[in-house]
């Protein structure tokens, strides 16, 4: 696919946004390319079975219809190309457009765009504990798109740990591939939570069926024999050569072989830092993109969507992405404004919505409660470079900006590009005005074999 | 451990890991076979201790491994985005990282 190629419109991320922009558009812009890391599309939400997979009743229940009609309907437009399998590199300025690098694994292509939309979605966010780099030990995202696309099970006892309500659905999705959930804590007490929803009576009776799903999920796990404990976070992972049991702040000692932990999302960040668009820092660490209400960002002809201007859900991304294709029609004269601001109704009102129930679960899941605590000195912080929070404390009472912590112990200088330490770092900084920017986006956002970029 | 409910996987192809030689399935991912197969350490460490996958979304390149195909170089490769092919080598051990 070395072959130079010009496009009206490249969409990276292939999930609730990058679909919803594309059907906005309705092929109404003759190039349109999209762009993934997965062979399908449907984003992590709807991580597809490969298609050599034939799988019966995939996710089959009410939470992914809509979601699962959306995808559909995506895979039938005509003048889309899917560039599935393949990790974008870099996108940079050139001319009145922009360049984006692109690798399938083996062959770099060089591509050109008018417009670019970045839809790159989140990512699970490493909370650093004693034992967690033993193989077993995964994000809970992980654990998930293992289920949902592989059907596979990364563990036979795979314990659940966090703070995040999600964790409750990915436990009856383990059990229902036929794994055993032994434990699921959450590191907050139930009261706790329960006083965030109090605090919100609109949301929860806006939301009322789902906060009710979470609930009978519960109901039907503790059922099963999976023992939901609250106020009880991880203080250790157990084993050698991989995980063999996980111990909590109360003294439980679980079996398993293997921890899905679960405290929340990140957004996607590095293309967007890389681009040098407008970003603010997130409540819990991260980067989301600023833009305008059509989700045009600070720099013309890039538009985002969806996790990368921050968490708040797949029925919010998939708003966010109608918003800019609309966008992206009007602002190439292919709709007037008054067909945009009409069409723009619904999704502004989905999105409202959504956002509003996405920062019920972000106090809910509120990660401080683990954060906070207190890790033993040679707890690793950047799992690529083995840098221990020990070493980060100490270089950052001698220097003042993330990079030269970086500079001076390596840590987010792993093929990771910090993905899994900055915010951790930013936390030990613990000042916003102290570290504004961060780490300096580095070439590239994924990794590549410097031959076949040079091929 | 690979759910056998309500899926029928794609053709069984065998491929290298480490010089043993697995089982897999076409459309899966190089992490989900040697994880079906307890292959779980995925690489070493500075410090020699054994490291396995952990955000299986691209993002963290902890999966990453040296896979060599027929008429290519060979590549370190995130084993969580990349399929399995047959007669694929991989390697979890590398002189130097």
């Amino acid at each position: 696919m070395n072959v130079r190629e010009d496009y009206d419109l490249i969409v990276v991320g292939g999930g609730p946004a990058g679909q919803a922009a594309c059907l906005a558009l309705q092929d109404r812009l003759a190039r349109v390319a999209v762009i993934d890391e997965q062979s399908r599309p449907g984003g992590q939400i709807l991580r597809q079975p490969p298609r050599a997979f034939t799988v019966s009743n995939w996710q089959a229940g009410g939470t992914y219809r809509k979601l699962k009609a959306q995808l559909r309907a995506f895979e039938t437009l005509s003048g889309v190309d899917w560039l599935g399998g393949r990790s974008v590199l870099d996108v940079r300025a050139e001319g009145d457009g922009w360049r984006v690098l692109v690798s399938d694994g083996a062959q770099v292509a060089s591509l050109r765009t008018r417009r670019v939309l970045i839809a790159a979605g989140c990512y699970d966010m490493t909370t650093p504990l004693p034992g967690w780099t033993l193989p077993g030990v995964m994000s809970a995202g992980a654990v998930q798109a293992f289920v949902k696309s592989q059907r596979l099970t990364p563990g036979r006892r795979i314990a659940l740990a966090g703070s995040h309500p999600l964790q409750l659905l990915v436990a009856e999705q383990i059990i229902e591939a036929g794994g055993e959930v032994p434990a699921l804590a959450f590191a907050q007490s139930l009261q706790s939570a329960l006083v965030q929803a109090a605090r919100r009576p609109m949301t929860v009776l806006a939301h009322a069926p789902q906060l009710l799903k979470v609930l009978l999920g519960g109901l039907r796990l503790t059922a099963s024999g999976c023992r939901i404990r609250f106020g009880d976070r991880p203080v250790e992972v157990v084993g050698e050569e991989q995980v063999q049991a996980l111990r909590l702040a109360s003294g439980a000692q679980i079996d398993c072989d293997a921890v899905a932990l679960c405290f929340g999302f990140l957004p996607q960040s590095d293309l967007v830092r890389g681009m040098g668009l407008n970003v603010l820092q997130g409540r819990f660490g991260g980067w989301t993109a600023v833009h305008d209400p059509w989700m045009r960002s600070s720099r013309p002809g890039v538009y985002v969507a969806g996790e990368t201007t921050g968490v708040k859900g797949a029925e919010a991304a998939g708003a966010e992405g109608a918003l800019a294709g609309l966008a992206i029609a009007l602002d190439e004269g292919l709709i007037t404004s008054v067909e945009a601001e009409r069409r723009a109704r619904g999704p502004r009102r989905r999105r409202g919505r959504a956002i509003r129930f996405a920062e019920l679960l972000d106090a809910i899941a509120d990660p401080s409660v683990f954060l906070s605590q207190a890790q033993p000195a040679d707890t690793i912080l950047c799992r690529c470079e083995d840098v221990t929070q020990g070493a980060v404390d100490a270089a950052v009472a001698t220097v003042e900006t993330p990079n030269a912590v970086k500079l001076s112990t390596r840590c987010g200088m792993g093929p990771c590009q910090g993905r899994n330490c900055e915010h951790l770092l930013l936390q030990r900084m613990n000042s916003v005005e102290k570290a504004p920017q961060g780490f300096r986006a580095r070439f590239p956002a994924r990794p590549v074999r410097i031959g076949d970029l040079t091929a | 451990m690979r759910s056998r409910q309500g899926v029928v996987r794609g053709r069984p192809l065998s491929l290298q890991i480490d010089g043993r030689v697995i089982e897999a399935y076409e459309g899966e991912t190089l992490a989900a076979a040697m994880l079906a197969v307890d292959a779980r350490v995925f690489r070493r460490d500075t410090q020699d201790r054994p490291r396995g996958l952990f955000c299986n979304m691209g993002v963290c390149s902890e999966c990453l491994v040296d896979v060599t195909q027929a008429g290519q170089p060979t590549r370190r490769l995130r084993a969580c985005v990349t399929d399995v092919q047959a007669d694929m080598v991989v390697s979890t051990t590398r002189a130097e990282t």
